[in-house]
């Protein structure tokens, strides 16, 4: 999966260890970003936040001159940047602060390179998706926008249903996506007992993106876990 | 209140056994006195029996020797009246001189009632006249209008009982009303020993007959309040020390992790060189779990963690966990298999999710901490009549007898204590054990089927959740 147009996105780091911010820095470019800045202290970031206008922001919540959370609050007055928390502290009260605030993730200092990469990622297909709404799979490519499936040549409406599923399954792209996800991603808070409703979807959805939907490609089954959605290669 | 109960039974018991030894004593005691007392019929046998004694003969009248003498012993005198004269015919030698020789039949009547000048008459009817016996004036008592109202005898049995009867109620009502009050000062004194055990604060008025226990019972409550927040503020020490060690080695762990990452992925440098990076990384993310692990512990034994109880589905959960673990890329040593059921129902709980999902984890990673060579590990849910059940096992090397039992009797951290060497079973596992039992489920640890290690995690049914 290249997303060569997401690379182009302007991302600003705020940490006040400035070992981080380079190491950070570091893996993002190791990741092909183009455009990274960095910022040490609260006051910093928001002239940044003003003056450059980043496409994301990943806020450290400990900062010299302040805290990260009151920091996301200003920012929000003017603009609409999504925020990744990095940050050391792991309480679930601090995580649940977070993304009660709107923040898109939280994570938890140690992490794993590949992690920080694969969220951001995440974020960044959610929020500029609308950019490109063509998603290309092996046989076919969705219209997320227009809500169906081009193969070709031939359009297949989607139901809302199917959109919530395959939004669902796109949004975590290439990783498992368990049918209790899915169930609620479709039917809300109580999914209970729609496991079955699931599945029928799923073979519909197949029937519009796979060219052989009797061996799918595109749309994986994880036997009794949930699903993948495959990406095609460009 | 039982204890009240008891007590009230214990003192109307003790009553009835007093009032009758009561009884019985009295009993005794009137036997005794009344056995030596002179018999209230006595005087009157007398005078019959001097009737019947005193002979006329032609000398005069003669008394037999031994009433003589028994009227001598008492000091009694005697006289006959004649019937139809009305004179004395015959006296003893010792009669009073005031004691007069004629009497009118209302002087007759009058004596037979009571008394002649001061001495108690008895008579006693002779054949052609009276026999009067006269003891001295302080011998006897007599009562001199012995006459009660008929009905009051005719009842008297009733009556005795009524009186008895009333008494004994008095008695019973004074006793409870008393006893009542006293139990009513006790009541709140037992009342706050029995809550001191609960560790609430506990407080007894301290006023009444007992005043000076309740001070004692509150200054008690007291004590235990301050040992109490005392150990709490040591304990809140305690965590809060954990979490911030395990905060500031967050960061400098994350440069290590992070290079260790960025190192291995580099394809531009030798494989001997990445695999060392791959060392560093797998190993900090051990140190990561283990920080994880015991800031959780840590706060899990002193109850800080808060459960917030929601109805969770235990098989979403398990499914997620399993996912989760998938999809971190690095388990091509490890396949997961999912065995649950696949037309089993929701499993519903109430229970803490993140915490559930943390516990699942943590046994998938203790697996592969334990089988460095690889294994497969199989998740499944299941359903009995009364309990939900999440089995996490493995076909890895497994553990000893040995080392089995001590995982199902030691509840702390096992430190190894052979070596740095040896693999730990230990904070992942007691996790697990904490986190189920905050969901008042259990832990059991056993060998997988053929080989490996195997750990059943237990969660009672509630029937009135969804």
């Amino acid at each position: 999966m290249d997303y060569n147009y997401l690379k182009y996105k302007k991302i600003l780091i705020v940490d006040d260890e400035s070992d981080l911010l380079e190491m950070v820095t570091s893996i993002l470019e190791q990741d092909g970003f183009k455009t990274i800045k960095t910022a040490g202290t609260v006051s910093e970031a928001l002239k940044m936040c003003k003056e450059w206008k980043p496409d994301l922001a990943i806020l450290d919540v400990m900062l010299p001159d302040g805290n990260g959370f009151s920091l996301f609050e200003q920012m929000k007055t003017f603009t609409e940047v999504p925020v990744l928390f990095l940050t050391a502290r792991g309480e679930d009260e601090d995580k649940l602060k977070g993304l009660g605030l709107g923040a898109d993730d939280y994570m938890v200092k140690p992490f794993l390179p590949k992690e920080l990469s694969l969220r951001i990622g995440i974020i960044l297909r959610h929020y500029y998706q609308g950019e490109n709404p063509i998603v290309p799979l092996a046989g076919s490519q969705i219209d997320f926008d227009r809500a169906e499936v081009i193969k070709e040549n031939e359009h297949f409406p989607l139901t809302a249903k199917e959109h919530d599923i395959l939004l669902a399954l796109y949004r975590n792209a290439e990783r498992i996506v368990t049918i209790d996800q899915l169930c609620e991603a479709a039917w809300g808070d109580n999914p209970y007992g729609y496991e079955n409703s699931l599945m029928a979807h799923i073979r519909r959805i197949r029937e519009k993106i796979e060219a052989n939907p009797s061996k799918p490609v595109s749309l994986i089954t994880v036997r009794g876990l949930g699903y993948k959605l495959v990406l095609a290669e460009k | 209140m039982k204890d009240i109960t008891k007590l009230i039974r214990r003192f109307v018991g003790i009553l009835l056994l007093s009032t009758i030894l009561v009884i019985v004593l009295n009993i005794i005691i009137l036997a005794v006195i009344s056995t030596s007392q002179t018999a209230n019929g006595r005087p009157w046998t007398t005078a019959k029996k001097t009737a019947e004694a005193l002979q006329e003969t032609e000398t005069g009248y003669i008394l037999s020797g031994d009433i003589s003498d028994q009227l001598n012993r008492e000091n009694a005198w005697a006289i006959y009246i004649d019937n139809d004269t009305l004179e004395v015919k015959w006296h003893t030698e010792n009669l009073p001189d005031t004691v007069p020789l004629q009497y009118t039949i209302s002087d007759i009547a009058s004596l037979t009632r009571g008394y002649i000048d001061g001495y108690p008459t008895y008579t006693g009817e002779s054949e052609n006249g009276l026999v009067v016996v006269g003891y001295p004036k302080d011998r006897y008592w007599k009562h001199m209008s012995p006459s009660w109202d008929y009905d009051f005898i005719k009842n008297a049995p009733y009556t005795v009982l009524i009186v008895i009867g009333v008494n004994i109620f008095l008695i019973f009502l004074i006793y409870i009303i008393a006893n009542s009050k006293l139990l009513k000062s006790v009541k709140p004194i037992t009342n706050g020993i029995q809550a001191l055990p609960s560790g609430e604060p506990v407080y007894v008025r301290e006023k009444g007959l007992l005043s000076n226990l309740a001070a004692k019972i509150n200054q008690t409550s007291d004590i235990l309040q301050k040992q109490k927040r005392n150990l709490q503020r040591k304990e809140t020490a305690r965590a809060n020390w954990i979490s911030g060690v395990s905060h500031d080695i967050r960061t400098p762990l994350s440069m290590v992790m992070g290079y260790a990452g960025q190192i291995e992925d580099n394809e531009s440098l030798p494989e001997s060189e990445r695999k060392k990076a791959r060392i560093i990384r797998q190993q900090s993310t051990k140190m990561k779990n283990l920080i994880n692990d015991l800031n959780l512990a840590s706060k899990l034994e002193y109850n800080m963690q808060p459960i917030n109880p929601k109805p969770v589905n235990l098989v979403a959960i398990a499914r997620q966990s399993v996912v989760d673990f998938l999809n971190l890329g690095i388990g091509e040593k490890y396949p997961i298999e999912w065995n649950t059921d696949e037309t089993l129902a929701a499993c519903v709980i109430n229970g803490d999710k993140e915490l559930l999902r943390r516990a699942i984890g943590n046994l998938i990673t203790n697996s592969q901490t334990h089988n460095p060579d690889g294994c497969t590990i199989s998740v499944c849910v299941e359903k009995s009549d009364t309990e939900y059940k999440i089995i996490v096992k493995d076909n890895g090397i497994g553990v000893t007898d040995e080392k089995l039992e001590k995982l199902r009797t030691t509840p702390h951290y096992m430190m190894s204590d052979d070596g740095t060497t040896e693999p730990r079973h230990g904070l992942g596992l007691l996790i697990v054990g904490q986190i189920v039992s905050a969901h008042k489920g259990t832990v059991a640890f056993d060998h997988g089927k053929q080989r490996g290690f195997a750990v059943t995690l237990a969660f009672p049914i509630i029937n009135n959740s969804i």
